[in-house]
């Protein structure tokens, strides 16, 4: 059993890294500021190295959200298998259907659905909850698009270059940023490092202590660590060639100053919050990121209610995935075939995401979970109004002919 | 209390960004400057260009020495 919980999620944290690698590597792709094998590499790389950073969000998830229990541990082995087959079956459906989610968050819906169907709602420590998980997760965003704000503000007001005597606009010469955005980058996936890997090694010290082979209240050992590292860089790097050939397919217009002020803000946002112990969604983040710096520049308009539909796809994440790691602890305390079923049933529809991922075109959409936010903010391009200006003052010229004409006829 | 925490992530987030945007943001138009055609001493701005994107690097990394719990021990 506990071999078994160890593989899934070792598997949980391979499709965590396939998924995210997007995120961080996307821009400076796109602005061809490096080569996508080398950037893909990088990531890797990097991710590895911020894997073996910090453990303080690894104890976070062993120790601080489910109760190991002072009289005995409450928790077994059964249980966390069933909150994890719930947060991937949770993630499958969300990916099939398309919805905006976090896989960070269906791992803890899911984990405490089964913790209060499993063993009962004491087992969860729901202030450690609130503390660690639920205000970081709607404030980390919200300070990482303030502080996106901020810089964008700071880089454009920096590099804007005017003739000092005829006050005209000189060239600004911005591509500094495209360069720097190599950098940024690699500090976006290093802090994804630091933050998701460790989710993964919280949740196999977790099994480790309900099995009862670790003491509780301890760290992660280096075996868990090197593994949980491991997965996530080959997942990075395994899920990068999906994006190197998507590339091109119309991503968000993002300038280069203005990405280096979005991931320096993502980059600085989740490591601090990594420090402190706080398990946050890189993905959420870096979407606070882009927004905020699509209202830095100038001429941008939010959509709002795209901005609402991303959150409310945020919210709705946590207790859907609870409902699901609820179900599947129920099925599991039936006993062993319970347990069979719910392997089968897990491991079935693991199979189908694969087969059907390798089938179905990949668009940038599902490549980059970031690119819904990148579109909630409008830049409203000087060609663009000037192009619908002309449309409409056409329009108004067709529809004046026509009453022209109309009237015309009735006189006639 | 854990808001405290959160005022903490908050200002250290907008504290590092800003400073490394800052000198990243001076070091790029210190070398566009420096690329003007009449200049006086290109040299001198292009060197402190470097500087800034040095400290920059430097910033970076004092940060990420912050937070490995490694170096703190």
């Amino acid at each position: 059993m506990v071999a078994l919980v160890i593989a899934l999620a070792l598997f949980f944290d391979f499709t965590n890294g396939f998924h995210d690698t997007a995120n961080a590597m996307a821009t400076p792709i796109a602005t061809g500021a490096i080569k996508p094998k080398t950037a893909v590499a990088l990531a890797a790389v990097l991710n590895l190295v911020g894997a073996f950073l910090s453990t303080e969000v690894a104890k976070t998830v062993s120790g601080g959200i489910i109760r190991e229990g002072s009289g005995g541990v409450q928790i077994t082995p059964e249980i966390i298998f069933a909150g994890l087959m719930g947060a991937v079956l949770w993630n499958m459906i969300t990916w099939l259907k398309g919805l905006p989610s976090s896989s960070s968050h269906a791992l803890f819906g899911g984990l405490i659905g089964a913790a209060v169907v499993g063993a009962g709602f004491s087992s969860v420590n729901f202030e450690s909850l609130v503390q660690k998980v639920i205000l970081p997760a709607v404030f980390a965003p919200v300070i990482a698009g303030l502080a996106a704000y901020v810089c964008t503000r700071l880089a454009y007001a920096l590099t804007a270059r005017h003739d000092p005597e005829t006050g005209t606009k000189l060239t600004q010469k911005r591509g500094g940023f495209r360069t720097g955005q190599v950098f940024t980058s690699s500090l976006v996936a290093l802090a994804h490092g630091t933050n998701d890997a460790q989710k993964t090694m919280g949740i196999i010290t977790l099994v480790l202590i309900a099995a009862g082979s670790q003491a509780p209240g301890s760290g992660p050992q280096l075996w868990v660590i090197t593994a949980c590292a491991l997965a996530i860089a080959v997942g990075t790097y395994a899920g990068g060639w999906r994006i190197i050939r998507t590339m091109g397919s119309g991503l968000t217009e993002v300038k280069p100053a203005q990405g280096f002020a979005a991931e320096t803000s993502t980059a600085s946002a989740i490591l601090a919050s990594s420090h402190l112990g706080f398990a946050l969604s890189t993905t959420q983040v870096a979407s606070g990121s882009v927004i905020g710096s699509g209202m830095g520049r100038r001429g941008t308009t939010v959509r709002w209610n795209l901005v609402g539909k991303i959150a409310l796809g945020w919210l709705f994440t946590l207790p859907a995935a609870g409902v699901v790691g609820a179900l599947t602890a129920l099925l599991v305390k039936t006993g062993a075939v319970g347990v069979l079923i719910a392997a089968v049933a897990g491991s079935a529809a693991v199979l189908f995401m694969f087969f059907y991922s390798r089938k179905s075109s990949v668009s940038h959409q599902n490549a980059v979970e970031v690119e819904e936010a990148g579109q909630a903010v409008r830049f409203a391009k000087k060609k663009a109004r000037a192009e619908a200006k002309a449309k409409a003052k056409a329009e108004a010229q067709a529809r004046a002919d026509a009453r022209a004409n109309n009237t015309k006829e009735n006189r006639r | 209390m854990k808001w405290l925490e959160l005022l903490n992530v908050a200002v250290a987030t907008l504290v590092a960004a800003a400073t490394v945007v800052t000198l990243y943001s001076l070091g790029v138009r210190l070398t566009a400057i420096a690329a003007d055609a009449q200049q006086t001493s290109p040299g001198v701005k292009r060197s402190f260009a470097y500087l800034c994107f040095g400290l920059c690097g430097l910033a970076v990394l004092a940060g990420l020495y912050l937070i490995i719990p490694y170096f703190s021990k």
